[in-house]
């Protein structure tokens, strides 16, 4: 059995996402808290930009939900760059226990689930589910140097610059969110230890920052309160709380492009959801919202297929957060994909929603394709995995 | 669930595929604009230095291109080329320039030593590894028959 | 006019080259390093059967701009080395012809390395 249900509730206090600027330009634009004008963020390089981005999403989704960095007991994340490095690095900002995880692109689901878990044992009071993932340092570790003139493939997807960070508690969240502005985000951090000298060099990079953040887009810029999928002035309706899910397993199809990830994660999407439909009990109707992570506008397609030939029509409003992630002028071919694209999908779009009524039950699945570099090298297959996990809003009344 | 070969199947027949006629068109025009501009760079030298002999000529061409390549590797503005044109822009030695210096540039955040230096020739190691073992062999055979 | 031809014959001849690499890149997925050293090899082996002369006195820098252009200046050092100086130009000849070409890509390589850094794409 696979299939698992959260007896106790477990609520989910805040969403915060840090996008990069082309995230911006894409279809979630308006639904993001922080939007970068620069993917480097003043950092050195992109490695060190998506660890900041991920210590600010934790930063950010703590003091959103009104808590304190000693009220979080539990921090779980992950990335895509080898031995969870940006994962790791942010965590180090934090005097809280760290789980870091691996799922690839899944990795999102994986962590939501533990920390549901979790806190349904008792374990528990309130975790942090956060996951980044940066187009640049990912393409320099999957891929070809940036510079290098080749034509990505027709099947490629464009991993997403973002970061996003989920607070799960045991306790109702707030009615209205706490307000975050982009000083609480850029301020120097006690815990850094910085060096007296460095504090300097710090202060100045930080009045560089400040222009960094791109006011028209970003939803923590005080002028964007009014904006219409901004959550910081209005009063959240509904409270969403995580009421189960489906563990997945590894799939592995034989598909051995790493250009062509949709077709590679699409069977294990279709093997998860599958199980979850029949273990469950339930079939899509029960739900009106369905989203998978990023397969891609191919492995979208790729996965109706599949679930028609078991019986099963997704419903119209099915969707692919990694399909609709970008434009088609933004040219990404098949959308989106990486750790952090079902993560600022959910934290900055469906959470949202979810909050404000609109949608009341909800299954997410978001899928990974597990390879590194060198296993295509030894003719290996790519394996992919998706998990499950559903969620449900309540009214506060 | 869908049997392994049939999956297969019906992946590789409904993949999405490059579009031909643009790519094609845009690797003709680019790739031959690359060599027009490789011809009137000889030519240019021939009016310049007129006792440079016809050897020398071509070898301060590829020189000079080499450089352009990796010149505007450097601006940033190859990968862009290479986005539109695909072979038009990989073929040329100003491609096999570009593959030298994207990933030094890459690597710059590594530091010299172990960036720069080391990961030089990520891409284009099998090149030169193929191309002086080639030439060694045809070398080799050539003078036992000879 | 006679000008107008010869660099007729180098576009048309230079873009079906890579025409050529395109249709490979298109049909099978090759990564550039394998589209470059195809293309190398081809070069050598049209030295050597004696059709790559005719070809550069037809095209000019339609063939020696491609990379088949460094694959022939390979073949044809190696070559020339064993005339020379026999069994030791077999080994140095194939180098010593594309040193020039070899060493001003290392040194641009190294120098434009180390003055930018690489940027995140737009497209």
């Amino acid at each position: 059995m696979r299939t698992f249900e959260i007896k106790s509730p477990v609520y989910i206090k805040s969403g915060f996402t840090v996008v990069g600027p082309k995230e911006g330009d894409g279809n979630f634009g308006d639904c993001f808290d922080i939007v970068l004008k620069d993917d480097l963020w003043c950092e050195k390089s992109y490695e060190k930009c998506e660890s900041k981005m991920h210590r600010d999403a934790i930063t950010g989704a703590i003091k959103k939900a009104g808590l304190k960095k000693e009220d979080i007991d539990i921090l779980i994340g992950g990335d895509l760059l080898n031995e969870l490095s940006s994962t790791s690095l942010a965590a180090r900002n934090f005097p809280i226990a760290f789980l870091g995880l691996y799922n690839a692109c899944s990795t999102f689901g994986e962590s939501m689930i533990v920390g549901a878990m979790l806190i349904s044992g008792g374990y528990a009071n309130t975790v942090t589910c956060s996951t980044s993932s940066h187009f640049s340092s990912a393409e320099r570790q999957y891929r070809f140097p940036l510079e290098l003139g080749n034509q990505r493939p027709p099947t490629a997807q464009w991993t997403v610059t973002g970061a996003g960070c989920t607070v799960l508690s045991a306790e109702k969240p707030r009615l209205i969110n706490e307000q975050v502005y982009d000083e609480d985000i850029i301020a120097i951090d006690e815990n850094m230890n910085l060096d007296p000298k460095d504090v300097e060099k710090y202060k100045k990079s930080i009045e560089k920052q400040k222009g960094i953040i791109n006011k028209d887009k970003s939803n923590i810029i005080e002028d964007n309160f009014h904006k219409e999928m901004n959550d910081y002035i209005k009063t959240n309706s509904h409270c969403v709380k995580v009421t189960g899910g489906t563990l997945g397993r590894v799939i592995d199809l034989g598909i051995d492009d790493e250009a062509n990830m949709g077709a590679a994660m699409a069977p294990a999407a279709c093997e998860t959801i599958l199980t979850h439909f029949k273990e469950s009990g339930r079939d899509p109707s029960y739900y009106d919202g369905i989203f998978t992570g990023d397969l891609g506008r191919f492995g979208k397609e790729t996965l109706q297929y599949l679930l028609s030939k078991e019986g099963i029509t997704l419903p119209d409003y099915y969707m692919d957060t990694g399909a609709s992630y970008f434009t088609p002028e933004q040219k990404t071919f098949q959308g989106g994909s990486g750790a952090g694209c079902v993560n600022t999908a959910f934290n900055g779009y469906i959470l949202k929603r979810m909050q404000r009524g609109e949608l009341r039950r909800v299954l997410i699945v978001p899928t990974g394709a597990l390879l590194n570099k060198d296993t295509p090298l030894q003719k290996e297959t790519i394996p992919g995995i998706a998990h499950a996990f559903t969620l449900e809003s309540e009214s506060f009344l | 669930m869908i049997d392994r070969i049939e999956y297969q199947k019906y992946v590789s027949d409904n993949q999405p595929k490059s579009p031909m006629v643009r790519t094609l068109i845009a690797a003709f025009i680019v790739g031959g604009i690359i060599c027009c501009i490789g011809e009137g760079i000889g030519d240019i030298l021939k009016l310049i230095f007129k006792d440079m002999s016809e050897k020398d000529v071509a070898t301060w061409e590829s020189c000079i291109m080499i450089f352009l390549g990796s010149f505007f590797t450097a601006l940033g503005l190859y990968d862009k080329l290479g986005h539109y044109a695909g072979g038009g822009s990989i073929i040329p030695i100003t491609g096999f320039a570009n593959s030298v210096t994207s990933p030094a540039m890459e690597y710059n955040r590594e530091g010299v030593f172990f960036g720069i230096c080391a990961k030089m020739f990520v891409i284009a190691g099998p090149i030169i590894v193929f191309g002086v073992t080639a030439s060694f062999i045809v070398g080799f055979i050539g003078y036992f028959v000879v | 006019m006679e000008i107008f031809l010869t660099y007729l014959k180098v576009f048309a001849v230079g873009g079906l080259v890579c025409l050529i690499g395109q249709i490979l890149i298109n049909k099978t997925k090759m990564s550039s390093a394998r589209i470059l050293v195809l293309y190398l090899l081809v070069g050598v082996v049209l030295e050597v059967t004696g059709a790559f002369e005719p070809m550069k006195q037809f095209a000019g820098s339609g063939v020696t701009i491609p990379i088949m252009g460094f694959g022939s200046n390979l073949a044809k050092g190696a070559l020339e080395g064993v005339a020379e100086k026999g069994f030791m130009g077999a080994i140095a000849g194939g180098m010593s012809a594309v040193a020039a070409g070899l060493t001003t890509a290392i040194v641009c390589g190294f120098v434009f390395g180390l003055l930018s850094k690489s940027r995140s794409k737009k497209i």
